[in-house]
């Protein structure tokens, strides 16, 4: 659940925090590259280009043009006739429109009237020109051929009006806030689709260990198989890690759970022939086989205990929730603790009050509260405070008046088997696993436990627990 | 009284049936399930002491195999801790559980509270027609049947203890303590389950029949057995 809603926040982190992203990061950076490499060469091109475009004419289009500006010359020599007749002749006129471009602009003729839109006076740069094919945002023409008549020195072109300009040529054409915007959504889409190549392995890999560290441990990463780079190769040695540590954590499960039962066995042969032997023993004689059941009693909690510990370190104990109230629990441990506070004659004092449905494994917050208090209660002079508080969250305080810990051994405390005194004297009983349970079994519940020692002397034991959000 | 146990531990069980013959019953052994379920469905026991992990057929699979046809009473023998497996065995019908390692005079507290009832039944005979009728429901305590609506509900031994006890205070609130001391024979430790496991299985069965609903939990507290409509 946690890490769904973690993954769905993740989603919407990278606008907030882009530069806490990678794939920004790559993302931006190749981006600005394509747009400035893009920006350079349009920048470059635009120096060099107008409105007008050329590439040399070759072939019977020249061949045939050269005809037409002989004819044209043959003509006026021929008939004495003027250029402008000659080339309103309606065999020349009708078939296409030619234009003869002169240096003085008045004298310019075409052999129609060529459409609004066409502007012929674009071709005046291109009088010094090898005959080429021009191309214009409206026409194509062809030309220019030297006619060289009485009237002075004329420049033929054939005008195209109609004729589609080719792909690249009108590419060229196109005016340049459309080109940049080409140029910036595929720049974009290419960017983009080269950094997701790049890091979606890496948000897999991450997804993954996250899973792995959450206890899911047949989490993997998805990488696809066909992928032969350093990515490729870092997600399937991280899937093989991630089968190797489920394989060995597995193991472990199932020795633990063989050690259990192959423990217990025994143990429970053990009580089961002192019980016989209780029975026909004559009652002087008991005292030891009342001892034997209590170390065996002392050996099956141990068991118990280790057990505990290393479910809730590996966190596979399966927690089995249920909607308790927290006052329930509560009451519940303080009529033991009340009772054994008094078999030891020290105070028991609680402050406050709680209300609150917890989902929790009641069993387990039972189990860490009793061992907290069974530890205070231990160590006490002479009274234990137990300070319960609510508000968004649930407080309990468990403090006593013994002798405290050292400071530099607060921290080890919640360790198993972890003894404040070097001798380990066991007079005191217990596991030296309480602390670790109870501190293991708050955690199972996302809350913390801290231990601080107390101004007035005394170790101070804090729970905190979160309430269901709803 | 003949009792049957399952369980591969041969020691274990030596020592349970001489301790047990002492106490003055009749213990059969057998360390396998297969063979445990075969002898348990040919003979007639009291009472089925079976362990969890057993070898060819385990212990849930010869409770459920044996439930389809047998209510002999069963206690599951588990690992302690095991949350799970207890729920789960309460909810394919055993009568109640005791983990290992257990203290031999638990085992046989248990053991007499699931056996009494037979003594009572065949103290009571058949003579005495001891009927208690609350509602659709009607408990026949000397045949020890139950009936919803003239149907008889196949109930195992805790099952019918539970609800008998139920309809014998109906209307009024029976908590959870009384139910385990006086059916299980034993005090009920802190957020034991297995009374609302027999409960919720009384339940389904009852609905079956009739999904009029005539168990009412009080939190916190205990069960009543609703009376009047």
């Amino acid at each position: 659940m946690s890490l769904s809603k973690a993954s769905n926040k993740a989603n919407l982190k990278w606008l907030i925090h882009p530069k806490k992203f990678l794939f920004f990061k790559i993302f931006v950076w190749f981006w600005l590259t394509v747009i400035g490499t893009i920006a350079s060469l349009v920048f470059l091109s635009n120096i060099a280009t107008n409105q007008v475009s050329n590439e040399k004419l070759r072939g019977p289009m020249q061949k045939n043009l050269e005809y037409t500006a002989k004819s044209i010359e043959r003509s006026v020599t021929r008939h004495k006739k003027s250029v402008r007749d000659i080339l309103s002749h309606p065999r020349l006129a009708k078939r296409k429109l030619l234009y003869l471009n002169s240096d003085q602009p008045e004298l310019s003729l075409s052999s129609q009237v060529p459409p609004n839109e066409v502007d012929l006076s674009l071709l005046n740069f291109t009088k010094s020109m090898e005959p080429q094919v021009i191309f214009t945002e409206h026409y194509q023409a062809f030309g220019p051929i030297k006619v060289n008549v009485p009237e002075g020195l004329f420049y033929l072109y054939e005008i195209n009006v109609n004729h589609q300009t080719p792909f690249f040529i009108r590419l060229k054409l196109m005016p340049i806030w459309l080109k940049i915007l080409i140029a910036l959504l595929a720049s974009l889409a290419l960017s983009f689709v080269f950094s997701r190549s790049l890091i979606a392995p890496i948000n897999s890999l991450k997804q993954a260990a996250i899973a792995l560290a959450n206890g899911d441990l047949s989490a993997r990463a998805k990488i696809d198989p066909q992928r032969e780079d350093e990515l490729g190769v870092l997600g399937r040695d991280f899937n093989s890690m991630a089968i190797q540590l489920e394989r060995l954590l597995s193991a472990q499960k199932r020795l633990l759970a063989d050690i259990s039962h192959e423990l217990r066995s025994p143990l429970t042969r053990l009580k089961m022939a002192t019980g016989l032997a209780q029975m026909q023993t004559p009652e002087e004689n008991q005292t030891y086989l009342l001892r034997i059941e209590k170390e065996a009693n002392q050996l099956d909690k141990m068991i118990a205990d280790v057990l505990q510990v290393s479910r809730l370190e590996a966190k596979s104990q399966a927690l089995s929730l249920h909607k308790q109230s927290i006052e329930v629990i509560v009451e519940h441990v303080l009529n033991d603790a009340q009772f054994e506070a008094n078999q030891s004659a020290k105070q028991l004092i609680v402050n406050g009050q709680l209300n609150a449905e917890l989902n929790c494994d009641e069993a387990l917050i039972a189990s860490a509260l009793e061992n907290v208090l069974r530890n205070a209660i231990k160590y006490a002079e002479h009274t234990i405070h137990l300070t319960l508080q609510q508000s968004d969250a649930i407080y309990i305080e468990i403090s006593d008046d013994g002798p405290g810990v050292a400071p530099e051994n607060l921290t080890k405390l919640c360790e198993p088997f972890f003894r404040q005194s070097d001798a380990r004297d066991r007079t005191s009983g217990g596991t030296g696993l309480g602390l670790a349970i109870a501190k293991n079994a708050i955690i199972a519940h996302n809350g913390s436990l801290t231990l601080h020692n107390h101004q007035q002397g005394g170790l101070c034991v804090q729970i905190v627990l979160p309430l269901d959000k709803h | 009284m003949k009792l049957l146990m399952i369980d591969d531990d041969t020691g274990l069980c030596e020592l349970l049936s001489e301790y047990l013959t002492a106490q003055g019953y009749q213990v059969e052994c057998v360390h396998d399930g297969e063979q445990g379920l075969k002898q348990a469905l040919s003979q007639e026991y009291a009472l089925i002491l079976l362990d969890v992990m057993l070898p060819k057929l385990d212990g849930f699979e010869v409770l459920k195999q044996l439930r389809q046809t047998k209510l002999t009473p069963v206690i599951m023998l588990t690992a302690k801790g095991e949350d799970f497996d207890r729920i789960f065995g309460l909810e394919l019908g055993a009568d109640d559980y005791i983990p290992k390692p257990f203290n031999h005079r638990e085992l046989l507290a248990r053991v007499k509270a699931i056996t009494r009832r037979i003594e009572h039944i065949t103290s009571l005979g058949n003579s005495t027609a001891n009927k208690l009728s609350v509602n659709n429901i009607v408990i026949n305590l000397a045949a020890r049947e139950a009936y919803v609506d003239e149907h008889p509900l196949s109930l195992t031994g805790t099952e019918y203890e539970v609800l008998a006890l139920l309809v014998k205070s109906a209307g009024e609130v029976v908590s959870k303590e009384q139910i385990s001391e006086q059916v299980l024979g034993r005090r009920l430790a802190s957020f034991d389950r297995s009374i609302d496991m027999h409960v919720s299985n009384i339940r389904k069965k009852i609905a079956e029949f009739n999904i009029t609903e005539r168990i009412k939990t009080m939190r916190g507290t205990g069960y009543v057995f609703i009376q009047g409509e």
